[in-house]
């Protein structure tokens, strides 16, 4: 059963690692450009699990900003996660002790959570799948980002490979397959509709990130109110 | 950046990125939620999800893309049907990339 879990954890990994690599590997490029080294490049990947927030690092360095710019930055776009973790929390509870939910949860992004979500609609959650798949996905996310620091002059554009639509596309299926209730697929395009709407009114939110808070928060209290009505 | 302040950044950055990931986790797991936060928090993920595929479809850079040169606009449609028709998280990310690789070399 473990056994089984635990494979069952990397298979769901994969896609997320297919998308990871083109993004992991530029990250490796970018960061290599603005002067961090191998090592540095590396371990922030090691230590830092986050997509945005690490590009965004990337960014404010290459403009000569600051690192207090930078951490406040991170603490915006990592924000979500705290929605996130939370709402994970009613389907951990009993199932995989505190202590190593809470360590697991180093590798909660989107992807990992979008996927996690999705699988314990059914399954419940076991300490072997999360481990096997966050763990999984961070390790993709490492090697991407080694493999882009180490090779990066040698290679040009990765977009004609069509990869950039790797995580456009998981994002689609899961969504596809969380949807299950009429309600889900309100909630879901107000929240889409939200985000956008939000982005355009105020820009900066498209940066931090904030527009996906704000649009889920508004979103999942409709699906509150419209679910009551049934 | 000096070497010295790189390493300070790497650490700080990951304080700043566990923590809304961790912090939930490890302090709400004694608490039984009540129901209407439970039925609340059922609805993040649709949310989430609904945001992320907009905003990477409409502003794949960052900033709201919404006309016929957005080539992911393009690629998202195939993609969406192949999803509803397979439910294969495989079939689905096959498909789309294949189709976007085959507009970005040959339009």
């Amino acid at each position: 059963m473990q056994r089984y879990e635990l494979k069952q954890g990397m298979l769901d990994a994969i896609p997320i690692i297919l998308g990871y690599l083109p993004l992991g590997f530029a990250f490796g490029v970018l960061a290599n450009e603005v002067g961090m080294s191998i090592i540095q490049a590396t371990m922030m990947s090691v230590l830092c699990f986050t997509g945005a927030g690490q590009y965004i690092a990337i960014g404010i360095m290459q403009a000569g900003g600051a690192v207090f710019t930078i951490v406040v930055a991170n603490l915006l776009v990592n924000l979500r996660y705290l929605l996130f973790s939370t709402s994970l929390v009613p389907y951990l509870q009993g199932r995989v002790p505190t202590a190593i939910s809470s360590l697991l949860s180093y590798g909660l992004t989107d992807e990992t959570y979008a996927v996690a979500m999705n699988r314990y609609q059914e399954h419940p959650p076991t300490t072997s799948y999360m481990a096997a798949l966050n763990l999984s996905s961070h390790i993709g996310w490492i090697s991407s980002t080694l493999l882009g620091a180490v090779l990066g002059s040698f290679i040009g554009n990765t977009d004609s490979l069509g990869l950039d639509f790797a995580l456009p596309a998981m994002y689609i299926c899961l969504l596809v397959f969380m949807v299950k209730r009429k309600s889900d697929l309100f909630v879901a395009l107000s929240s889409a509709l939200f985000c956008l709407v939000i982005g355009y009114l105020f820009p900066s939110t498209m940066n931090n990130l904030f527009n996906i808070i704000l649009a889920t928060i508004i979103a999942a209290s409709l699906g509150v109110l419209i679910s009551e009505r049934d | 950046m000096s070497e010295t302040s790189i390493w300070i950044m790497i650490i700080c950055v990951s304080a700043a990125s566990l923590l809304p990931r961790i912090l939930p986790v490890a302090l709400f797991s004694r608490y039984e939620f009540p129901s209407l936060l439970k039925r609340w928090l059922s609805y993040v993920a649709p949310a989430v999800l609904g945001g992320l595929t907009a905003l990477s479809i409409l502003a794949p850079d960052g900033a709201i893309n919404i006309s016929i040169h957005n080539r992911f606009i393009w690629v998202f449609i195939p993609t969406l049907l192949v999803a509803i028709k397979t439910k294969s998280l495989f079939w689905t990310l096959a498909v789309g990339i294949i189709i976007m690789a085959l507009l970005y070399n040959f339009l």
